[in-house]
């Protein structure tokens, strides 16, 4: 398996965001963590970036522990957060740069370009953060994790201040990472993106895990199919939220 | 509008005061409140009573008014409204941000769409700014070195001196903004107090050349008489009264003359926030642009001018990675035009510099030079690093980026410090240099063979010191995260500067013990070489205290690794 965790628990304070938390995910699998706000997906996803340190359990990726062996752990690992966090003094091209540098990227020149192609980077090559839109520095930090040759791909709501065509885009670029062997982990409150492209679901509530199964599974379990046949409906049934509207 | 705004300051500052009673609880705060309240105590109070007995004691013995105070007291505000004047001759070719139109992202959010004026907008914006403004007033009565009911008259006069200044100042960006208008009804308006500024400049001008000429003034009392002369008599007294009106409450006798006259600023305010008022139009162009700067991202909103230029600095894909990093800082040095950080660096140096010759040992510019490169020596290596924070101070506010690199912690560290540290030392190095060349002038009795040994040796200090700095100032970022500003913040608050005083000493203490193993080294170097060597022999004693510093920092970076690796984005906070 590209991504373990076993037994993950992480506390803030008295506070537990996420408890006793396992899962993996294989190589060319896309696993959606879905859930609602205050769930604990983000900080999951940046305990298993190396960001937070898990209070208890553990990350594997690629069988290297993410605490006792970081730097091996984090070569294998690219996490693209909601939130763009990018330098700005820094142009786009010197961030992929600086990427290569740090990440010792082959074949940078040509990786760099094809995706800037690809994610519609062209002509702003050499602007700031600060000259772009929120949509273009969401792209930037995507492709400042693209760039490298990642066998575990994190992302956090990437389709955030994306337009209808970088949606799609996207749409192909994480379903095109996958199919090249690479373990991707999404998570998003677009359980209509969820539902498309993913292999298998984890839903997540108050900091564990309450339900993980492809999509198929979900809906002939007995005790979710009673909550709809889409994804939403059994997001909302697994949640507590599947009351009906007066209207509808 | 005027009920929300009051309802916005009120909740504001309740809220802040009700937040920082409740931060209180932990001890970092705790421990930084005592320490902020022993300054503020030591630093004003205990100065108030002492100037109240200094008071006290000149009323029992000594005349009331020396001849000086009451030079000062007539003719002060004379050359206070002269000095007016020309601040806004100097607004005016030269504008300024009064700070006024500085709406936070919130006020945008919530008041911009709101169905409001924008002059109501502005009335928001100049109640808001009176909480500090009088709190700053407060504080420069406190350490006046007067007294009793004169401290009062001081911040109130002090108070309208910056209420009327702000809008004033403001009054003339929304102008100077409308200057090339399309409208020409706009540029007619907005022309209109230039042409009052020339012709008071002219009326003002000439009375002071009259005044010269008939009696050239020969000392500072003749040159305060002549002022205080043409602020009563012709037509530059009517020219003159609205600035030497804002001064006059600071300078009036208590209680009839100050409280005529401070009905007369609390007139020229009146007067100021109608004319600022009345550019509603301006204010809805300036304001949109804030609006609109706010929008196009944080960093250009905070004026943070990074422009993408080329430096020149090219980051081969492989190497060390505390090259990656020094190449970063570099980046963000050649690329950051902040013109204010620049012209406070440049009004502390030559103040400095100023100071130093004028109690310096030799005349001319070559002293005056010299003595001011020596100072620079002094300035970037002592206090430069507490002032340049493009290391880890700053990089705390990307942890999260920087934690996903796969880079080990302590390269982290060093790559963090090198550049910084190269660029100080490149300073330090050309400041030398130049207090080198100079020295003569300086030192007069010095042989040049001693000058020449003391500059290299200080030259092989400079980056010691300056390195060890910068790894106690990281050291403590990584350990101590909530105590260390991010960036260019700067938390408020008493706890708060208590805090930056408990660091400061703490970052002294810690330079002296590291400074300690090489001090014994170079000290001993030196015994053994002096009476070899002479004065030369502080260069191989520099050198020996330069690589056990030097050891110090490699093995510190090594022991802050895991601090790095444990270093938690919760434990670093933003400021209120």
């Amino acid at each position: 398996m590209s991504l373990t965790l076993d037994h993950l628990r992480r506390t803030y304070g008295s506070f537990t965001a996420v408890d006793d938390l396992s899962f993996s995910v294989g190589a060319g699998e896309i696993v959606g963590l879905i859930g609602p706000n205050g769930a604990g997906k983000t900080t999951t996803l940046r305990s298993l970036a190396g960001i937070l340190r898990p209070t208890s359990g553990s990350v594997r990726i690629d069988g290297h522990d993410i605490v006792q062996d970081p730097l091996e752990a984090k070569k294998r690992l690219a996490f693209m957060p909601d939130e763009p966090h990018l330098f700005e003094y820094l142009t786009v091209e010197e961030h992929l740069r600086l990427i290569g540098r740090l990440y010792s990227v082959d074949d940078f020149d040509s990786r760099a370009r094809a995706l800037v192609d690809e994610l519609e980077l062209a002509g702003k090559e050499r602007s700031l953060p600060g000259e772009l839109s929120r949509g273009m520095r969401q792209k930037v930090v995507i492709a400042c994790g693209l760039v490298r040759n990642a066998s575990t791909l994190l992302f956090d709501e990437p389709l955030t201040g994306l337009d209808p065509i970088g949606i799609r885009r996207m749409r192909e670029t994480i379903v095109a990472r996958a199919r090249t062997g690479a373990a991707v982990l999404l998570s998003s409150h677009l359980l209509h993106l969820v539902e498309e492209i993913c292999t298998r679901v984890i839903i997540m509530a108050g900091g564990r895990k309450v339900a993980d199964g492809t999509f198929a599974e979900l809906a002939s379990r007995a005790d979710l199919a009673m909550g709809g046949s889409n994804l939403e409906q059994i997001f909302l049934h697994v949640t507590g939220h599947n009351e009906r509207s007066p209207t509808g | 509008m005027l009920s929300a705004s009051l309802y916005i300051i009120v909740c504001s500052a309740r809220n802040r005061v009700r937040a920082r009673l409740r931060r209180l609880r932990e001890p970092r705060y705790l421990l930084g409140a005592v320490a902020g309240a022993a300054y503020l105590y030591f630093s004003f109070f205990s100065r108030m009573r002492g100037a109240n007995r200094a008071a006290e004691r000149r009323r029992r013995g000594a005349p009331a008014s020396p001849a000086a105070m009451q030079l000062l007291y007539a003719s002060g505000p004379a050359l206070a409204g002269i000095l007016m004047l020309a601040a806004t001759i100097v607004s005016w070719l030269m504008p300024f941000d009064s700070g006024l139109l500085d709406f936070s992202e919130a006020e945008i959010q919530f008041l911009f769409p709101a169905p409001v004026a924008r002059s109501h907008l502005l009335v928001h914006r100049m109640l808001r700014s009176q909480l500090g403004m009088l709190f700053a007033s407060i504080v420069v009565a406190a350490v006046s070195p007067l007294g009793g009911v004169r401290r009062l008259q001081i911040a109130l006069g002090m108070w309208l001196v910056m209420a009327i200044t702000k809008v004033y100042f403001t009054g003339i960006s929304l102008s100077r903004a409308r200057l090339a208008s399309a409208s020409a009804h706009a540029r007619r308006v907005a022309w209109m107090p230039v042409g009052v500024l020339i012709a008071a400049i002219a009326i003002v001008g000439a009375a002071l050349a009259r005044a010269w000429v008939a009696s050239p003034p020969a000392g500072f009392r003749e040159w305060m008489l002549l002022i205080g002369g043409i602020s009563m008599t012709g037509a530059s007294r009517f020219v003159l009264w609205p600035f030497i009106a804002v001064a006059r409450p600071l300078f009036a006798e208590w209680p009839g003359p100050f409280l005529r006259a401070l009905a007369e600023a609390a007139i020229v305010l009146a007067a100021v926030a109608a004319w600022v008022l009345a550019s509603d139009d301006a204010f809805q162009d300036a304001a949109a642009e804030v609006a609109a700067k706010k929008e196009g991202g944080q960093a250009a909103a905070k004026g943070a001018a990074f422009k993408a230029r080329a430096t020149g600095l090219h980051l081969d894909l492989a190497g060390r990675p505390e090259l990656a990093f020094a190449w970063k800082a570099a980046q963000q040095t050649f690329r950051l035009v902040d013109r204010r950080s620049l012209a406070r660096l440049v009004a502390i140096m030559f103040s400095l510099s100023v100071a130093a010759a004028s109690i310096g040992r030799g005349n001319g510019l070559a002293a005056i030079l010299g003595a001011f490169a020596l100072v620079g020596v002094g300035f970037s290596v002592l206090m430069g690093p507490q002032a340049l924070r493009i290391d880890m101070r700053q990089d705390l506010r990307h942890l999260e980026l920087l934690k996903t690199w796969p880079i080990k912690a302590s390269a982290v560290i060093r790559g963090e410090l090198l550049w910084p540290g190269v660029l100080l030392t490149a300073a330090a190095w050309a400041l030398v240099a130049l207090a080198g060349i100079l020295s003569a002038a300086v030192f007069t009795h010095v042989s040049a063979a001693n000058r020449v040994a003391v500059a290299l040796a200080i030259a092989i200090l400079a980056p010691a010191l300056i390195f060890a700095q910068f790894t106690i100032h990281n050291g403590v970022a990584l350990l101590f995260p909530a105590w260390v500003p991010l960036g260019s913040q700067r938390p408020r608050g008493l706890d708060a500067m208590g805090q930056r005083l408990i660091l400061l000493g703490g970052t002294w203490i810690l330079l002296l013990v590291m400074a300690l193993p090489g001090a014994v080294a170079g000290g001993l170097v030196w015994l053994a070489l002096r009476h070899v060597l002479g004065a030369a022999a502080f260069v191989p004693a520099a050198f020996a205290f330069t690589v056990a510093v030097v050891l110090e920092v490699l093995m510190a970076s090594e022991a802050l690794g895991p601090a790095y690796e444990r270093l938690d984005i919760t434990a670093v906070e933003t400021v209120e």
